[in-house]
């Protein structure tokens, strides 16, 4: 099952599963970390929302976030 | 000295630890280098290892080396030796933060391809231990075939390995073997590279493919033509279809590469343990807690500026009448005494009072970045900052603004958009910066104070620094809407772990930010003074042949010299020019000397407190002493009673003189750095009209209006 990133809500995990959007921002979100097949917990749902990728935090606004589809998983 | 300088370049993510190891490599020994034609400003350093000169560059921080604005693409020039200025680097040191591993090794696998040696600097393995992280340098040593020095640059640990690995790896020379990218997209760029003729090297023709839109690809298609941009086109839609599509492709490698070796060199913890940080921002970023925690935080800055400048701003008023009773003892009365203790002293003095407020700002911002709480504040003002179309990145500089637009202007520099910057930067001096202070506090002493109730004063200074709080964002959200339309940018931003700060850091930026203010004192405010000063001084002689200064000389009554005082300046230059102007002033309900005083103000708004003292006969007046700013208020209050036209509308007079300080641009400073930020003169310009305008239209209309409920409430 995919849903957009930012219909998950605060502690739940999820894997990336694609990432639709311009080349320049999706060459961006990968040097930040964010990219197909990484995993993911959202901290503080909402715009912008809080999130746990690796060991770093990032933040994004909720319509960016749409862009993001990801795949829950149950917490590792 | 025998032999040549070594040149070291230190690239890294933001928040890897770099400017620590900077500082703790070149110690005092560096200075700031700024590139033509562009607003990045890069470190310089150096070390001795022995007989040998290391030269170290400071990059800024950077997630990668696509780059997407001029001001990155200096930093790839650099690397490459393509900037004349800057003889190509030696040595590529790259730092990387041990807990972080994986995602600052893509920078790192770029820095590979460069063809220069790379050493890499692992950085924070305490921080990483504690957590359970271990790195094994000498297989990360052995995989990436890059010498690897695991630092603590905060403790200034592993610092004598790092330097000794940065001379021999330039000694050996021994380049790194890139990480392997899709045979077919080699193939591409080879074709590109040939088709170009060997212009670009082999990085850059990278980078032409792999930057979709980026600088390169803008520069190299405005120099050969739109016939480029097809074949790259082309060349992407080919690697696409052979299953590499750009961007995907180079992090698919890359990330691949950094998996199979960080496989190998870290052992991490099956489940990531709770650090400090997340428990700290499981407060600090929450909706209700965090923001209250912001406001508190804001408040303490902002108090604390006010309390603790305090005794610092005594002393250097003390200082300055000191200075000026000295210069009067020893120089004759004439027209140089006068230059120099009413002039000089009295207009740079009133400005250097300030210095304190400054410096001490520029701790608290220093402390709140390097501790990693900006970020933070960032994350919690961009709902409400988006609404005006602008992104929690615009906030910092509007918050830096309140205490000096320069700063504040400067700080922009962190908004990679280039509409957010511009509407940034263009709305920032509407925050009431700090030298409106003294403005207000005259103001307000002099006219709202006796005879209201205790709540006014207060509330007029809180509706003053209101107004700019309030119509800055308004005028981002037009402008945003017009001139900068366009779509609204992608917000991504990283939160970094907290730790302290580090005491150099903070005094270096203190001591800087001193220092430019103190020079800014000494040239423009002090040039604006000098020229006041004379215009109201000249010419000397009154209308019956006499010179002013001998006429007062003759009389012993005090009031008979006020008046000498005041006659003699309505016949100066500035009097002269002032009168002609009146009828501008009128529907401010201004008189020639409060607009006179204003206009004086244009190059820097602090000049009124002095000018105004000087046109009201006060001899010196100092904007930061209580008791002269009374008796200045008062004579000001009297002056405005007695003329009957705008007398008994005094109050909508003081609010029509503040609201036009509040909106107006006077300040040349603010102007010059916003036409360095933007290199171009349009915006300065365009900064300047619509504020002088708004701030003409705003003061007609609190003074008419205030006539009318005056009138109203008087009947």
């Amino acid at each position: 099952m995919l849903l957009p990133l930012d219909m998950l809500r605060a502690g739940e995990w999820a894997e990336i599963a694609e990432i639709t959007g311009t080349a320049d921002w999706i060459g961006r979100l990968a040097e930040l970390g964010l990219r197909h097949g990484c995993r993911l917990q959202v901290l503080q749902p909402g715009s912008p929302c809080l999130l746990q990728v690796a060991d770093c935090k990032l933040c994004l606004r909720g319509n960016d976030c749409a862009q993001i589809l990801v795949r829950p998983v149950v917490a590792a | 000295m025998s032999q040549p300088s070594l040149i070291v370049a230190l690239v890294g993510n933001p928040n890897t630890g770099k400017s620590t190891l900077f500082n703790a490599l070149s110690g005092l020994r560096q200075h700031v280098g700024n590139y033509p034609g562009v607003t990045v400003e890069m470190k310089k350093g150096h070390f001795y290892l022995g007989e040998q000169r290391v030269d170290l560059i400071d990059l800024p921080g950077t997630y990668s080396l696509s780059a997407r604005s001029p001001d990155e693409m200096v930093a790839v020039d650099l690397l490459l030796g393509r900037r004349r200025e800057e003889p190509r680097p030696h040595v590529i040191l790259s730092i990387v933060d041990a807990s972080n591993l994986d995602r600052h090794l893509y920078l790192t696998t770029q820095l590979m391809e460069l063809g220069e040696p790379v050493v890499l600097a692992v950085n924070m393995v305490d921080v990483a231990e504690a957590q359970g992280v271990q790195v094994d340098c000498a297989a990360l040593a052995r995989e990436t075939g890059l010498t690897v020095v695991p630092i603590r640059a905060n403790r200034g640990v592993g610092l004598d390995r790092l330097q000794a690995a940065l001379v021999q790896a330039a000694k050996t020379g021994t380049r790194p073997v890139p990480v392997p990218l899709p045979a077919a997209f080699e193939a591409e760029s080879q074709a590109l590279e040939r088709e170009l003729s060997g212009e670009l090297p082999p990085f850059l023709a990278h980078r032409l493919i792999l930057d979709v839109g980026g600088t390169i690809e803008q520069w190299v298609v405005d120099k050969h033509g739109p016939v480029v941009k097809q074949h790259i086109e082309a060349a992407r839609v080919r690697l696409a279809e052979a299953g590499h599509p750009i961007p995907a492709a180079e992090a698919r490698a890359r990330y691949g590469w950094i998996r199979e070796i960080v496989g190998k060199c870290v052992t991490r913890p099956s489940e990531r343990p709770k650090t400090w940080t997340d428990r700290i921002d499981h407060v600090l970023t929450h909706r209700v807690w965090g923001t209250l925690f912001f406001l508190a935080v804001m408040f303490l800055v902002f108090q604390s500026i006010f309390v603790a400048a305090e005794p610092l701003m005594g002393l250097i008023e003390e200082g300055t009448s000191w200075l000026a009773d000295q210069f009067q003892a020893q120089i004759p009365e004439g027209p140089l005494q006068s230059l120099i203790c009413d002039g000089v002293i009295a207009g740079v003095g009133g400005v250097l009072v300030f210095l304190p407020q400054i410096m001490i700002l520029f701790a608290f911002i220093a402390v709140l970045e390097g501790c990693g709480y900006m970020a933070r504040a960032a994350y919690l003002m961009d709902r409400l900052m988006s609404r005006c179309g602008l992104s929690g990145k615009s906030f910092i500089p509007l918050l830096s603004s309140v205490a000096c637009a320069i700063p504040g202007v400067m700080a922009t520099r962190v908004i990679e958009n280039r509409r957010d910057r511009f509407a940034t930067i263009v709305v920032a001096p509407l925050m009431s910066c700090s030298a409106r202070l003294p403005v207000y506090l005259l103001l307000i002493g002099a006219f709202l104070t006796e005879g209201f109730a205790w709540w006014v004063p207060g509330l007029t200074l809180f509706g003053m620094y209101m107004i700019g709080f309030t119509l800055a964002p308004l005028v981002a959200l037009l402008l945003k809407r017009t001139l900068l339309r366009g779509e609204t940018p992608l917000f991504v931003m990283e939160l970094p772990a907290y730790r302290l700060p580090s005491l150099r850091v903070i005094l270096r930026r203190m001591v800087s930010a001193g220092w430019a203010f103190v020079y800014r004192a000494g040239t423009l405010i002090l040039a604006a003074t000098v020229l006041i000063w004379a215009c109201l001084y000249f010419p000397t002689t009154s209308p019956d042949g006499t010179p002013y200064p001998e006429r007062i000389a003759a009389t012993a009554d005090e009031a008979e010299q006020h008046s000498l005082q005041a006659e003699w300046k309505a016949h100066s230059l500035f009097g002269q020019l002032g009168h002609s102007l009146e009828p501008a002033f009128r529907p401010l309900g201004w008189d020639w000397k409060i607009g006179m005083a204003t206009l004086a103000s244009f190059p820097a708004r602090e000049v009124i407190v002095g000018t105004l003292g000087i046109i009201y006969a006060q001899g010196e007046v100092d904007a930061g002493d209580a008791d002269q700013r009374k008796q200045l208020g008062a004579t000001l209050r009297a002056d405005i009673a007695r003329d009957p036209a705008r007398g008994p509308y005094r109050v909508p007079v003081a609010l029509s003189v503040m609201v036009f300080f509040a909106l107006c641009c006077q300040c040349a400073a603010t102007l010059a750095v916003i036409r360095r930020e933007t290199r171009s003169w349009a915006w300065p310009a365009f900064t300047f009209t619509y504020m002088t305008t708004m701030a003409y239209v705003g003061a007609f209309l609190v003074y008419q209006l205030g006539r009318v409920l005056v009138d109203a409430l008087g009947a």
